[in-house]
């Protein structure tokens, strides 16, 4: 019963994986849907699924807020499908078009068992495990479409994949050495505080930095995020994130969390880095998906000062920013997705007029920006408030000062593509563009998620007490 | 007696048994929404439906001030609702004399901004109106937010629209104007934002206004923190130096964005400081006071000469708010009965007459399609009742008697000379700078006063009087009836205001007394403390 999300997902992907062989092209269309059911399967059996208790002698284990990681994978998995649908069908225009879509979703769906999977490791060779499932399905994706940008997205990210995997194995190596135990929750009673364990410590987190986009560990990103098609970039930019999030909060909160006070000014300089250079850099930016990446950069430093304090606050920040963050980049995405699948085009100058053309689309995307811009009162600014919140109880004043500034300068490249949409004229012989009625459903209700999130308190209280139940559970 | 007072004013004097500030905030944001569902091309329909929407919502807001008791101390009609519980983030809406007028205000104008629209906006109609009608909410919600979150939610709302409206409706540079608006103010209103992290930290996890401003602060807290809160409000108002995106997008804006920015949204900034900075760290006001009261006195006189040399109409109106605001904060860091009943007028008055005045700007732009002095000249012979209007509202603007600006700044000029003139009369032994400062700034922000005069009337003259030279202006048509109409009413305001101020005055005096009661003490023991003992003393000589 507590696995039972991620065999409904494993046994979809065999599903249409076999399906795929019998179908013809047209009837391939039929694949999406099933995928999209399989999903709708495993919310509802998550939604079932009791917030705590352990399977295969501790090695799984459900925990309140790994209930949240894993709501938040798969509505971020049922919406990537959905935005995903236009480029996969028979009639999809090339050539943008996705081919395989059997193999496609396959992928997909055992990326998102892995992510699924990692948020409930409890031992290392789970975790470590469920990583490489959460990511080297991502390089496959990546590189989909077979051209010079794709190939290249897909190399440098297997590369530096990699070299994350390994940098990060070694440090889980160095923690089995210094403690003798596999498991994870034993860990904090056998580690002291020497070098030793701050070296792991380094390690680790430098290999989930990758995944997480931290500088410096983010030089992937805007060659990947450019050259994958814009679906798997959404999908890399949300559920990837969030995937190194939930293994940091499992590292750092289960393992090193006695530790956590000491090392503290060293997140601070990291997010201070992170959120700084991804906004500065995004200034220049003339590509839509590559101004994408650096935004997803910064917005990985507001995330990362959730872990300066180390109560339930702290993580409840972290989770409700990271659910906002992930319906929020999604229905900007949605537009980027249609906006390319439609004209071909990545620049942001071509999104000029479009509030004239799509007067709804420019709304939505209008709306998703801000959003991650953190105007209130959109979802984006409570989150982002909260955060900012734990780093101002945790004594660190100049780091909220720093995000403040460095929010005023998201906005000002948020305001780049504001200003082409609602400002500037439509190019000549521009036409509207035409959304299906999957993506239009899609943009709707993220959309809509990314402003009742900030207004309704609901989902924010239930994520605190999520949380307050999930300290009590580590019992210290 | 004075003490409960004092005590009062932030707290709720009675809470309302139907959320009817709620309904006056959401008022204009459901007229937005609902006209979301009317076609674009209706533009007719866009016109009558955003401005029967601030119609509806002026209606509301007569409804609040009939229900408002002038004699009341702490807030009234209180909502105060549970928003975020699990974080101390209350829905707290509330009404009392400081903002009373700038929502009476602010309702009034804005129909006469979508008549007064008509002609001005020529496209996009649908998206226009959505953005004033949000516009208004955030304003409406600044003004009555008495929750330091909520209130921040509905100041940054404003941020967005007027992006939008001056960027899309706005003049050849209009997006180097309203990008630097943006980005001033955002700078301003996130370093609020920490200082509000701080309060919340140290309150143990509260918004409310009158929790915080309890909160025993350090000398160094207050200074730190008074510093990020005012920085946000001087950007609004704007303070000299922080003046500089206000003649770019004042200029640049649209008509009817002129008239919001000018009319209310400046007006924010002084609201601001007395609402929230000054209650919150009053003896940081003290220490801050001499160098406000220098960037006001500069503020007026700089402000006066930049609207003396512009060759523009629209700049030098411009220009001439960030001299007239300054006015208004002179009232303000003076902080004694008359001068905050004077600043707190005056920023009524200063909406209705340069509100009146880029309307008229506006008017004449739309005929002609410029705005340089130097193209018009006797267009007074053209255009009569156009003519008497602007001289009527330029009199109001320069503070003639019998005009509303008189009686504005008369109570500052009457605060300020109050102020510093006991010290020539009743010298107190070793009596404090602060009292010569007063003196010495009332003195130069006095000259002000002629200046005002001075641009006005030579652009005044200029535009009007004299022969026809220019041959474009021989065809200019006057005013037709919804511009006439609209002038009247503002020209009506101009002198009830004028003749009769005490209906005005009397909204703001019980709480203006009870803000003095409260934080004078505070304020005058950092910046003058010897003459603080004095005031004292004569205080209790006058209980016995």
């Amino acid at each position: 019963m507590l696995m039972l999300p991620e065999l409904i997902i494993v046994a979809t992907g065999f599903i249409l994986l076999v399906l795929d062989l019998f179908l013809t092209e047209k009837q391939r269309d039929l694949l999406v849907p099933l995928a999209l059911a399989g999903i709708a399967a495993a919310l509802g059996a998550l939604w079932l699924t009791p917030d705590h208790g352990v399977l295969l002698g501790g090695r799984f284990a459900m925990d309140p807020l790994a209930w949240w990681f894993k709501l938040t994978f798969l509505i971020a998995a049922f919406v990537t499908v959905m935005l995903t649908s236009g480029l996969l069908e028979s009639a999809a225009p090339e050539p943008r078009k996705l081919h395989s879509p059997g193999e496609f979703l396959t992928i997909l769906l055992f990326n998102l068992t892995g992510m699924l999977l990692l948020a409930s490791t409890r031992d290392l060779i789970t975790l470590y495990v469920a990583l490489e499932l959460a990511t080297i399905p991502l390089f496959l994706l990546a590189a989909w479409r077979r051209d010079a940008l794709g190939g290249e997205a897909g190399l440098k990210y297997m590369v530096i994949g990699a070299l994350a995997s390994a940098l990060m194995l070694y440090g889980f190596g160095v923690l089995y050495g210094v403690t003798g135990t596999m498991r994870l929750d034993a860990m904090p009673a056998l580690l002291h505080a020497d070098r030793t364990t701050l070296y792991a410590a380094a390690l680790i987190v430098a290999g989930v930095g990758f995944k997480l986009t931290l500088v410096p560990f983010h030089m992937w990103a805007p060659e990947v995020y450019q050259g994958a098609p814009p679906p798997v970039t959404a999908w890399l930019s949300v559920a990837s994130k969030a995937a190194g999030l939930s293994v940091l909060m499992l590292v750092l909160f289960r393992v090193f969390r006695p530790f956590l006070h000491d090392v503290s000014f060293a997140i601070a300089v990291l997010a201070t880095v992170t959120m700084t250079i991804g906004n500065l850099v995004a200034i220049v930016q003339r590509n839509i998906l590559r101004f994408m990446a650096f935004s997803a950069i910064s917005q990985a430093g507001y995330l990362l000062l959730g872990f300066l304090a180390g109560g339930s606050v702290g993580a409840a920040a972290m989770v409700f920013y990271l659910l906002v963050y992930a319906v929020t980049n999604l229905s900007v995405f949605a537009v980027i997705i249609l906006h390319n699948q439609q004209t071909g085009s990545t620049e942001l100058t071509d999104y000029r007029g479009l509030s004239q053309l799509n007067p709804l689309l420019a709304l939505a995307l209008m709306f998703g920006l801000f959003g991650l811009g953190g105007i209130p009162p959109l979802a984006g600014f409570v989150g982002k408030f909260l955060l900012f919140s734990v780093a101002a109880q945790a004594g660190y004043h100049w780091l909220v000062g720093v995000a403040a500034v460095n929010s005023t300068v998201s906005l000002y490249y948020y305001l780049r593509l504001v200003r082409q949409m609602y400002i500037e004229a439509p190019a000549e012989g521009a036409v509207p563009l035409k959304p299906g009625w999957m993506l239009s459903a899609g943009l709707a209700v993220t959309t809509a998620a990314s402003m009742l999130l900030g207004v309704v308190p609901t989902v924010y209280e239930s994520v605190r007490a999520s949380a307050a139940a999930w300290l009590q559970s580590l019992g210290q | 007696m004075d003490t409960s007072i004092a005590q009062n004013w932030l707290q709720f004097h009675s809470l309302s048994s139907f959320p009817l500030l709620t309904l006056l905030c959401a008022m204009p944001l459901g007229f937005a929404l609902l006209a979301l569902a009317i076609p674009d091309e209706q533009t007719s329909a866009h016109k009558a439906w955003s401005f029967v929407g601030s119609l509806v919502t002026l209606a509301v807001a007569l409804v609040v001030l009939g229900g408002f008791d002038r004699n009341a101390v702490g807030l009234q009609q209180v909502d105060d609702y549970a928003w975020i519980p699990s974080f101390g983030a209350r829905w707290t809406l509330g009404v009392d004399g400081l903002s009373l007028p700038l929502v009476m205000l602010t309702a009034f104008l804005m129909p006469i901004i979508f008549a007064g629209a008509w002609s001005a906006i020529d496209k996009r109609w649908k998206e226009f109106s959505i953005a004033m009608l949000i516009l208004e909410t955030g304003m409406l919600g600044s003004l009555l937010a008495v929750d330091l979150l909520s209130f921040y939610v509905f100041w940054e709302i404003m941020l967005v629209p007027m992006y939008l409206i001056v960027g899309i409706w706005g003049g050849k540079d209009r997006i180097y104007a309203t990008v630097k608006f943006f980005i001033y103010t955002m700078f301003g209103s996130l370093l609020m934002l920490v200082a509000i992290l701080w309060l919340y930290q140290k309150s143990g996890g509260s918004f409310a206004l009158a929790q915080l401003a309890a909160l025993n602060l350090s000398d160094k807290e207050q200074t730190w923190l008074f510093a990020a809160f005012a920085l946000a409000f001087l950007i609004k108002v704007p303070v000299f130096p922080f003046h500089t995106w206000l003649p770019d997008a004042h200029t640049e804006a649209p008509t009817p964005g002129s008239v919001v920015l000018a009319g209310v949204m400046l007006k924010l900034g002084t609201y601001g400081l007395l609402r929230f900075a000054i209650p919150l760290f009053p003896s940081a006001m003290g220490t801050f006071s001499p160098l406000l009261m220098t960037l006001a006195v500069i503020g007026i006189i700089f402000g006066a000469l930049m609207a003396y040399v512009q060759t523009d109409v629209k700049r030098l109106v411009a220009y001439s708010s960030v001299s007239h605001l300054g006015f208004v904060m002179l009232g303000i860091v003076i902080f004694n009965e008359e001068s905050l009943q004077g600043a707190v007028l005056q920023g009524v008055n200063h909406g209705i007459s340069t509100g009146a005045l880029f309307l008229l700007v506006g008017y004449l732009y739309e005929r002609r399609h410029t705005r340089e002095i130097s193209e018009f000249g006797g267009i007074a012979a053209k255009m009569p009742v156009y003519a008497a209007f602007f001289v009527f509202v330029t009199m109001s603007s320069i503070a003639l008697p019998l005009t509303n600006g008189f009686v504005g700044e008369f109570l500052i000029f009457a605060g300020s000379f109050k102020e510093g003139v006991q010290a020539v009369i009743a010298p107190v032994a070793e009596a404090g700078r602060w009292r010569n400062t007063v003196l010495v700034g009332g003195g130069i922000a006095s000259l002000g006063v002629v200046l005002g005069a001075v641009y006005m009337l030579s652009m005044v003259r200029r535009v009007f009087f004299g022969q026809i030279t220019n041959p474009a202006n021989k065809a200019l048509h006057d005013l037709d009836w919804r511009e006439k109409t609209i002038m009247a009413i503002l020209a009506c305001f101009i002198l009830w205001i004028g003749v009769y101020p005490s209906s005005w005055l009397n909204l703001s005096k019980t709480t203006v007394h009870a803000m003095v009661l409260a934080h004078r003490p505070a304020i005058l023991q950092v910046r003058a403390p010897l003459d603080y003992k004095h005031e004292a003393i004569q205080h209790e000589h006058a209980d016995r």
